[in-house]
């Protein structure tokens, strides 16, 4: 969308309030609900959608008012920053618009915890993208693979990244980043930093034509929209390397299906052909992995391992067992867990035989 | 001997008799020692406390007595660590040669014990008590002025021969200037002044307030002056001996009664010796009794005591007379809490004459001020705060000490003040006034500082508590939601400015425009609430009116044993009271 588009949704968003405000009536502010209690799993695009409960957050609301007026804030801020052409972190955006109110010594924000949440509101009530409002996510990802990269007027080459790899920016929009000169064949979507990084030094990705990049644990919008696209655009298959504990299986299911607090615009982050090729319960047998290096599953776990059967996306045969095997087994396993058969067998066994017997979880 | 009496709250507190025995047996300054306890003279703090105590009770009863409004002056200097001397002068009708030794240097020489009328100080012990203890503590005698308005005034000084309990009398002249009254000074040691909710200052405010004919200044040692002004000017009319009223008496105390009394039979002596008691009653009692109600009363068994009871519970009898009893009345407490405290809402209450073990009729009164100077003041984290003050009075005088043992204490405690709306006492600019007035205080202690957990005096001054709360909790509740809706209105309009700048941005329209209408729907709406409020507590107070009719309400749960004679005038108006007639006008 262009920007000036953009900005005649703000302006007309102020428009409304003003109007209502000429009437002499309490102004209000419609805004999608972004609860557990409104996203349903859209079974045709196979992610997470926002449903169409609203509420009014109103100006003559106690428990309303000062939300309202930081509404207001953002939308006039986010303005003013198109208006610079510029992109600004949303870090950026709390700071300034942190200021004392006159008169008070209250701040209009007193942490960015404040103005994130209104950002998102934002977004989801005019429906439009967070890079559509010249703001950035702080990204963290780092991504390494045969294939060529354009930003701005820098070509970057994937495969000439060294151990460190390419820094996700925060923006992959098709007008930012321009993909190309992909021989890679698939897309391996890894929990950890570290974990990527034995990956890269084993040069994985080269011996076994694919694209690796991690999020460093719960992915940010950027690595995840990357992912997508690659998916998309070029039809590699992607699969997801995690622990198999509930946080990693979890992770998983926001790559493939999406998450609650960015219901809206999960289609256009979601990447519902992802595959789960492990870690799983079912590994520690198959790959005779010693009982030592697995951990107890303490109660905060079995709490999310019930709440996760119930979500609708993993109600299949083979998530149900998996969830079922980790109950009854009560171990969860971390990747590393896995360097006990050697430093190299995550790389050189494992992986290449989970992929060879297509042993993965939808 | 009296520390054993406490437990037993029926009783005076001293059993003169007793003391009396063990004056003979021990010299006086050993009995003094001993007692020093029982006569409130412990702890460095309150020892002054009570030496004031003691002067300037002598003092309001010694012009009320002679009808004159006391105007008292007080006067506490430090002359060295934790030595003082106390000086308190009054307008009063003075004493002469022959009776000033008797009134402020012999123990026990008072009158008032054995009378049962309502005064203040009941055991004639204090003023020469505080002779007793500056001799034992700096050596020094007590100095007196005294102007009778008959003859020359002099000045002399007192000590206390301490073998004979006679007093000793040095030093005596005649003055040349006119002086009306007396002025009494005692030099003391191991005692210490402070400003504190149990010093002296705070005794004489609250002495003030109970006393609103009487007018104090005070002088206290770093020199600050205080006055406490005169409120009312009439004085209160002085008490009547009365007897004990039948219902509620003890059988113990039939049989001790009946012991002393100079009555040859025994219906002669229930009829002499107690208070609403006619031929008809006697007759009555004659049909319910197994015994000839002509029997000697000395012969009375213990079994046929139990029998008079038993017959006293079960006949109908007046309400004891209020005449004995000297309430200080809604107005004047209404007034001098205006004086003094300057509360923005104030509510007062005289309940009817009750009557509690023992046949003592008693009476209670109760404010509840809230705002202006009542409650406590406290040092908290963020500056000066207000906590709950509770300011107890028996026969006007302040109950300083032993708080939580005391049923004023206790009743204040036991009432839901959630109910009416008053959210957390404790914390609250709230000062609650009750006064107990009887002619005997079942004291818990010779102290004389708290009030025995009778089980009627509690329910008397619980329901006193319940019906002024109410009025309170209507203000306090109005006032908060005042202050809610004032919160609110701030809230809204220091956003309205931010919001006014925002929309600016989005929509070009000028800031001020914006902003003003903004101010406007604010105010539209908070006024929109409050009409919506008033309805509500219309709707509310229209229920509570009915529950009263209906008689759901407190009131009315419990009567005194007859109807009182006497009509009580006022009805309430708009939470602000109309008074009925105190009984000392």
């Amino acid at each position: 969308m262009k920007d000036s588009e953009v900005v005649k949704k703000l302006d007309g968003a102020g428009e409304d309030i003003l109007k209502q405000i000429n009437k002499g009536d309490n102004p209000s502010y419609e805004l999608p609900v972004r609860t557990l209690g409104n996203i349903y799993f859209d079974t045709k695009s196979k992610t997470i959608k926002l449903g169409d409960k609203t509420s009014d957050r109103q100006f003559l609301n106690i428990a309303h008012t000062r939300k309202f007026m930081q509404t207001m804030l953002v939308a006039a801020e986010i303005k003013k920053i198109i208006a610079q052409k510029a992109t600004v972190s949303i870090r950026d955006l709390y700071y300034a618009l942190k200021h004392t109110i006159e008169g008070t010594e209250e701040n209009t924000f007193e942490e960015q915890g404040e103005s994130d949440p209104i950002i998102e509101d934002i977004e989801a009530s005019l429906n439009l993208l967070r890079e559509e409002l010249h703001l950035a996510a702080s990204s963290k990802g780092v991504i390494v693979g045969d294939m060529k990269i354009k930003d701005g007027k820098d070509t970057i080459d994937l495969n000439k990244m060294g151990s460190g790899g390419w820094g996700v920016p925060s923006n992959v929009e098709p007008d930012k980043i321009d993909i190309k000169d992909i021989s890679a064949e698939y897309v391996l979507f890894i929990e950890k930093d570290a974990v990527w990084k034995r990956f890269n030094e084993d040069q994985f990705w080269k011996k076994n034509k694919c694209i690796i990049i991690t999020g460093r644990g719960q992915p940010s919008r950027a690595e995840r929209r990357l992912v997508q696209r690659l998916n998309n655009e070029f039809d590699l298959p992607v699969f997801a390397l995690m622990d198999a504990d509930p946080w990693g299986m979890y992770i998983y299911s926001v790559i493939k299906q999406g998450s609650i607090s960015l219901s809206y615009s999960e289609e256009k982050l979601a990447t519902p052909d992802t595959k789960y090729i492990g870690l799983t319960v079912k590994d520690v047998e198959t790959f005779k992995i010693p009982k030592e290096v697995t951990i107890k599953l303490n109660n905060l776990d079995v709490k999310r391992l019930n709440e996760m059967k119930e979500y609708e996306w993993f109600k299949n045969k083979q998530w149900q067992d998996e969830f079922q095997l980790m109950k009854d087994k009560a171990i969860k396993l971390e990747l590393e867990a896995l360097s006990k058969k050697g430093i190299r067998f995550i790389t050189e066994e494992y992986l290449p035989q989970k992929i060879k017997s297509k042993d993965f979880l939808p | 001997m009296a520390e054993e009496k406490d437990s037993n709250n029926n009783k005076p507190v001293v059993d003169a008799d007793q003391i009396a025995k063990e004056f003979k047996e021990h010299s006086v300054a050993e009995f003094f020692k001993k007692n020093k306890q029982m006569l409130g003279l412990y702890g460095k703090i309150r020892t002054l406390t009570t030496v004031v105590h003691e002067y300037i009770t002598n003092s309001l009863d010694a012009c009320e007595e002679a009808n004159i409004l006391p105007d008292i002056e007080v006067k506490i200097e430090e002359l060295g660590p934790e030595y003082y001397e106390v000086t308190v002068s009054d307008n009063g009708p003075g004493l002469n040669k022959e009776t000033v030794g008797k009134a402020l240097a012999q123990l026990l020489a008072g009158t008032k014990f054995h009378r049962m009328m309502q005064s203040r100080g009941q055991q004639g012990i204090g003023a020469s008590g505080v002779t007793m203890l500056a001799q034992m503590t700096t050596g020094k005698p007590v100095k007196v002025i005294s102007g009778t308005g008959k003859g020359k005034p002099f000045s002399l000084e007192l000590t206390i021969d301490p073998k004979m309990n006679q007093p000793k009398m040095s030093n005596v002249k005649e003055l040349d200037r006119p002086f009306k009254g007396l002025a009494v000074q005692a030099k003391l040691k191991g005692i210490i002044y402070r400003d504190t909710e149990q010093g002296p200052l705070e005794y004489l405010r609250r002495t003030a307030i109970a006393n609103p004919h009487a007018q104090i200044k005070f002088a206290d040692p770093t020199g600050q002056k205080f006055l406490f002004k005169r409120s009312a000017n009439a004085i209160p009319k002085p008490p009547i001996a009365v007897k004990p009223h039948p219902k509620g008496v003890t059988v113990d105390e039939i049989v001790s009664f009946a012991k002393a009394t100079d009555a040859r039979k025994v219906a002669s002596f229930l009829r002499n010796d107690f208070d609403r008691m006619g031929q008809k009653s006697i007759e009555e009692i004659t049909k319910k009794v197994s015994f000839d109600l002509n029997k000697d009363p000395k012969q009375l068994s213990w079994e046929e005591s139990e029998e008079i009871v038993k017959a006293f519970k079960e006949i109908d009898f007046i309400a004891p007379s209020a005449d004995a009893l000297r309430p200080i009345g809604e107005e004047r407490i209404h007034k001098s809490l205006e004086n003094i405290v300057e509360p923005e809402f104030l509510h007062v209450m005289t309940r009817k004459p009750s009557v509690y073990a023992g046949g003592f009729p008693f009476q209670v009164e109760v404010a509840i001020a809230y705002g202006g100077k009542s409650g406590r003041t406290v040092q908290g984290q963020e500056g000066q705060e207000k906590r709950l003050e509770i300011m107890r009075f028996a026969n006007r005088t302040p109950l300083l000490f032993d708080a939580g043992t005391c049923a004023i204490t206790k009743a204040v405690q036991t009432i839901d003040w959630k109910r009416y709306d008053i959210k957390d006492i404790e914390t609250s600019p709230v000062t609650v006034l009750v006064n107990f007035i009887s002619v005997y205080v079942p004291y818990t202690g010779a102290g004389k500082q708290a009030i025995a957990d009778e089980e009627e005096v509690i329910e008397e001054i619980r329901l006193a508590l319940m019906q002024t709360g109410r009025k309170a909790g209507n203000y306090i509740s109005g006032k908060r939601r005042e202050a809610e809706k004032q919160a609110k209105k701030k809230v809204f309009l220091k956003y309205a400015t931010e919001v006014a700048i925002a929309l600016n941005e989005l929509t070009g329209k000028p800031v001020k425009t914006i902003e003003a209408k903004l101010h406007e729907i604010v105010l539209k709406r908070l006024k929109l609430e409050e009409k919506q409020e008033q309805k509500e507590i219309a709707e509310q107070n229209g229920k509570a009116e009915e529950e009263k009719k209906e008689g759901k309400g407190e009131e009315g749960k419990k009567e005194p044993a007859k109807k009182e004679e006497k009509k009580k005038g006022g009805k309430e108006k708009k939470g602000k009271s109309t008074f009925e007639k105190g009984g000392d006008e």
